[in-house]
């Protein structure tokens, strides 16, 4: 097994105003290729910081992050933006499709920026998400599992190594939401590794493993 | 990312639409602004050439005013002595010397002045635009007078009817009236040069002289030449030009400082839309910034957002220099002196490039705070705004 993500002391302190708030206090933990996680806990507990200081969005007040065995401390801001373009795909809870946008331009965006052709490779997704009759709709005629798919769709269009997803099916019903399980675990059995942010126990449960927070620290 | 810019720009559309209105505006106006310079210059000088006059010998007092009233067809308050159109006519580089005479004669019981100008025979040559209407003819005797187009029609006199003037007591017979040549000579009274000298009781005086030379070039000699006649001094056309175009440069830096104004003032709403585009987009930036933008990559499209924003507005203002280039040519001739009859606003491709660069250039002045702005978003920060 290869470890893919290495978290090591990861602390994130929030200054807000004179009160300090540590949203994450000394996380540690290994990821091997293909695991499927599940980040669980109460609301408050961290899990969003916890994903974004995973997905390079933000950067941890101490501890260590390493990707394929390098680490992340101090590499300058193109560093990590090239690393969120390539080496992780993020879903987020509110989806973030840009409004005036067609389904197929959301989905391409990543690959616009890193100034790739994305034609072909966004067909097949289109195709394996089950939106290819949407394409030239824009996110306000989607439902809410449509707009679900589209994201994932382009989380995944530079080919990451990892998705990030933050409560996936938080807005969906249960019907949506178990299409959105399925499609995890099609994409986990090809290879990916997914970390998703839930409260859904059914999702939480399909998953491998759990890592569950409670007050910015790990559950042991 | 044009496509993206572009539709960023279409989401809101009435304040990018004032916007581009603003810019549009003063691109406009700097337009109408530039192509009513040139073509002012370049009007006067062809105005100044078409005359025929190259040098004017005008009494000692203010030069150009001199000159100006002559052109303009006003009086002058001195006079020179008739024998020094003679000395004129000798200089070796005189073609033709005319001697003219102006007066006004106040006409209270019509409520206007009228200006009558004597000439003689010389004067022809140098008035090349005359046309004469059917059946005129030069001055056949001493009470003849030859109308301007719009004196013959406020006398309600056709060639060949007979004229009397009260003031002056004189009877005439109307032996030519002119085609309208939009100068100020339409709305003048010809007479023979004796006749208006004994007229206004200038015996053997005259107002001017019309120079015109056998070669232009010789103008430098003989202007030196003819500045030492006696209370008289030489005016060229050159530098009436000069003079006219330095009242006009005034009026255009006061109209120039304006222009600037509005240009700040669409810099500035530029600068709005473009922060206020930034600031409601900031989750969006942020979804951008995490899906693998670039600090570049953000500043660029925010750039080319501003960029399309002053171009449309731009080629919107020159578009709008065409369309009321006109109405503008109209005032403008209220206000400023010595108009040439031509067409003034002329939009070449120059003055275009130039108006488009200025607004370009403003546009990106005004973009580049908030593209920055932009590009300093942090993705995380700029998800978490709820
Ligand atoms: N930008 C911020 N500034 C200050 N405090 C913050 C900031 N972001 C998060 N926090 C605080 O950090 C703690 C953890 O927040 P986080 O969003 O990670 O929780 P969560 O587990 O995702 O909760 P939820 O399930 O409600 O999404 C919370 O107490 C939150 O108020
Ligand atoms: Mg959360």
């Amino acid at each position: 097994m290869q470890t893919l993500v290495s978290a090591q002391e990861l602390t994130k302190v929030y200054n807000r105003g004179v009160e300090e708030v540590r949203a994450l206090d000394g996380v540690t933990f290994d990821l091997q290729k293909g695991d499927f996680v599940a980040i669980t806990g109460a609301s408050g507990a961290g899990k969003t910081t916890l994903l974004h200081l995973l997905g390079c969005m933000d950067i941890p007040t101490s501890g260590e992050l390493l990707m394929n065995g390098q680490s992340t401390r101090g590499l300058s801001d193109s560093a990590l933006t090239r690393m969120r373009r390539e080496q992780v795909g993020f879903v987020f809870q509110h989806f973030g499709l840009l409004p005036t946008l067609t389904v197929m331009e959301n989905m391409t965006l990543p690959a616009l920026f890193s100034k790739r052709d994305a034609k072909e490779s966004a067909k097949e997704l289109l195709e394996k998400v089950g939106m290819t009759h949407r394409r030239n709709h824009r996110p306000n005629q989607l439902s809410g599992g449509e707009m679900q798919r589209v994201a994932i769709a382009r989380a995944l269009i530079n080919c990451p190594q990892i998705l990030l997803a933050d409560e996936p099916t938080g807005n969906l019903d249960s019907v949506n939401g178990e299409a959105i399980l399925q499609l995890f675990h099609q994409l986990n059995r090809d290879g990916l590794t997914i970390i998703v942010v839930t409260h859904n126990p059914t999702l939480a449960n399909a998953t491998q493993r759990q890592l569950v927070l409670r007050d910015g620290r790990l559950v042991p | 990312m044009l496509t993206l810019a572009l539709n960023n720009l279409t989401r809101r559309r009435l304040r990018t639409a004032l916007t581009l209105l603003g810019v549009a505006v003063s691109v406009g106006v700097l337009a109408c602004l530039l192509a009513f310079g040139r073509g002012y210059e370049a009007g006067l000088g062809r105005e100044l050439n078409n005359m025929g006059i190259q040098m004017m010998l005008v009494p000692l007092g203010c030069p150009y005013d001199a000159a100006a009233r002559v052109l303009k067809g006003k009086t002058l308050d001195v006079s020179l002595p008739a024998e020094s159109v003679k000395t004129v006519r000798k200089d070796s580089a005189v073609a033709i010397a005319a001697p003219m005479l102006m007066a006004t004669l106040p006409r209270p019981s019509e409520g206007r002045t009228d200006l009558w100008v004597g000439v003689d025979e010389s004067v022809r040559p140098l008035k090349p635009w005359w046309k004469m209407k059917e059946g005129s003819r030069w001055f056949p005797d001493a009470n003849s007078v030859i109308l301007g187009a719009e004196a013959a029609h406020a006398e309600l006199r056709e060639v060949g009817d007979t004229f009397f003037s009260p003031e002056t007591g004189r009877k005439f017979t109307v032996c030519g009236v002119l085609e309208r040549s939009g100068t100020s000579d339409d709305s003048q009274f010809f007479a023979p040069l004796a006749t208006a000298q004994a007229m206004f009781h200038q015996p053997d005086r005259i107002t001017a002289v019309a120079i015109r030379l056998k070669d232009p070039t010789l103008i430098g000699d003989a202007s030196t030449r003819l500045q030492e006649v006696k209370g008289a001094q030489v005016v060229t056309m050159a530098e009436m030009m000069g003079t006219f175009l330095n009242l006009v440069g005034s009026v255009r830096t006061l109209v120039f400082a304006i222009t600037v104004l509005a240009l700040c003032i669409s810099g500035l709403s530029v600068f709005n839309t473009m922060l206020s585009a930034v600031l409601e987009r900031t989750r969006e930036l942020g979804v951008l910034r995490a899906v693998g933008a670039s600090r570049g990559q953000v500043f660029r499209l925010l750039a080319i957002e501003a960029l399309l924003l002053t171009t449309i507005g731009s080629a919107l203002g020159i578009v709008l220099a065409l369309l009321a280039g006109r109405f503008v040519e109209m005032g403008v001739r209220l206000f400023v002196p010595l108009a040439p009859s031509e067409t003034l606003l002329v939009l070449s491709r120059e003055v275009i490039q130039q108006c488009f660069a200025v607004g370009i250039i403003v546009g990106l002045g005004a973009g580049l705070y908030p593209a920055w702005q932009a590009s300093r978003l942090q993705p995380v920060e700029a998800i978490r705004v709820d």
